[in-house]
């Protein structure tokens, strides 16, 4: 995942995000449908707030498109990842101590390119239209080893931003690598570790909206 | 409906065989519940991690288990009708509620056989010995709570539309295990069989070819 990362005193805005797709369809990018990503922020239900610290605060919820049927629990500070099913949600709503605070949704449009997918992100927050960042999710389809992939992702990742750069858009995509081993996650991709991806992004625009703001 | 059984669970295997046409499927679960910690949520919740160990990779899921359905309602059943809901998870299902604020309560080893099939309502039969570990999740090292004591549970799953149908299929299903058991609510007193010991001797004489 690539988080466009705009400069100081630049707006996030639609335009931005439509150039943006527009570098997509100058590499060939086929579009192929859109898609939503659904993360949730949770807090502690306390019968006494001063214990607030006691509780994880980076405790999320992911859903996928892709997987109606599962739902993805992390809490980040702790690299913790969870695949359960999605009755894993009802399960929350009984035992009442954890409860909804924010919801981010991460719309999508998909694009193909060759072997690559690539989606254009961008994050609204649930409920509202105000854009709050923009991001890029690349998958190399044929390789799904995290390791024999670096090279050919970050070939890929070379060209996309010369080809954003000629947009001379105010910013640039910054990419973080993520340690899956911290997760206990294995070189094999799976959906664990694109829910992983996405917490670490929702913290990345959590963190990008308040600098904005300051 | 559930009752304890002290002998005769060979005979019983051999008597749910005939019954339910299905093979029986080893258990051998670890059951793990944990409790919320001081402050969390409103009210104290318990949940509980199942790890079935008979399988070659260890399988997790969680389960919440509802209070008891009260009133006439429940009077009238003959079963005991309860919400649970349980979801498959991946293995660090304890790791995750432990960070969450939950604390250890108590741990128990299921060891035994169940049949699932269907009669009238999905329903799955188990017998186990309820075994304790002596130290913490050391499964290896559990022994039975009890010595010589089996459970046998029946469960179905059912809607709120259709409770008093599956109710009515589980009781007709345990009326056949009469001979050897009688099954009843939690908290119910069934009392031993007397005709249990002739017709288990019946049962292992011919392998369940006898009618009961």
């Amino acid at each position: 995942i690539l988080h466009w990362q705009p400069n100081q005193g630049s707006e996030m805005n639609s335009q931005v995000l439509e150039e943006i797709s527009q570098c997509v369809e100058t590499l060939n990018g086929v579009k192929e449908g859109s898609c939503k990503t659904s993360l949730t922020f949770y807090k502690p239900n306390l019968q006494d707030q001063s214990a607030v610290m006691d509780f994880p605060r980076d405790f999320m919820g992911i859903s996928m498109p892709e997987l109606p049927n599962k739902y993805f629990l992390i809490i980040r500070g702790q690299r913790i990842v969870l695949e359960a099913d999605s009755s894993i949600l009802v399960i929350m709503e009984k035992l009442q101590s954890y409860k909804p605070k924010a919801i981010l949704n991460f719309e999508g449009e998909l694009y193909k390119l060759g072997d690559f997918q690539i989606r254009v992100i961008k994050v609204v927050p649930h409920q509202t239209e105000t854009l709050k960042g923009i991001m890029v999710e690349i998958d190399y389809l044929p390789i799904s080893s995290v390791e024999n992939s670096k090279q050919i992702m970050k070939e890929f990742i070379d060209i996309w931003k010369e080809v954003v750069s000629k947009k001379s858009l105010a910013g640039e995509f910054t990419h973080a690598e993520t340690n899956y081993a911290e997760y206990g996650l294995g070189d094999n991709y799976t959906s664990q570790h694109t829910a992983v991806q996405y917490a670490a992004a929702a913290l990345t625009q959590l963190i990008q909206s308040s600098q904005l703001r300051s | 409906m559930f009752c304890y059984l002290l002998q005769h669970v060979e005979a019983l295997e051999i008597l749910l065989q005939g019954l339910c046409g299905v093979q029986r499927e080893r258990l051998r679960i670890h059951e793990i519940c944990l409790k919320s910690g001081p402050h969390l949520g409103t009210v104290a919740s318990e949940v509980r991690l199942l790890c079935d160990l008979e399988q070659s990779e260890p399988s997790w899921s969680v389960r919440h288990v509802g209070g008891a359905m009260r009133g006439a309602g429940a009077e009238q059943v003959s079963v005991l009708v309860r919400s649970m809901v349980e979801s498959k998870t991946s293995k660090n299902a304890l790791r995750l509620f432990y960070a969450l604020g939950y604390k250890f309560d108590h741990e128990l080893l299921r060891v035994g056989f169940s049949f699932n099939f269907y009669r009238g309502a999905q329903i799955t039969v188990t017998v186990a010995s309820i075994n304790k570990m002596l130290k913490l999740h050391a499964t290896d090292e559990a022994v039975p709570v009890t010595l010589g004591i089996q459970m046998v549970e029946v469960i179905a799953p059912a809607t709120s539309e259709n409770y008093t149908e599956v109710a009515t299929a589980m009781s007709s299903f345990c009326e056949y295990l009469a001979p050897l058991l009688h099954l009843s609510k939690p908290g119910v007193s069934t009392g031993v069989v007397p005709t249990a010991a002739a017709a288990a001797a019946a049962l292992m004489s011919d392998g369940g070819g006898t009618t009961l």
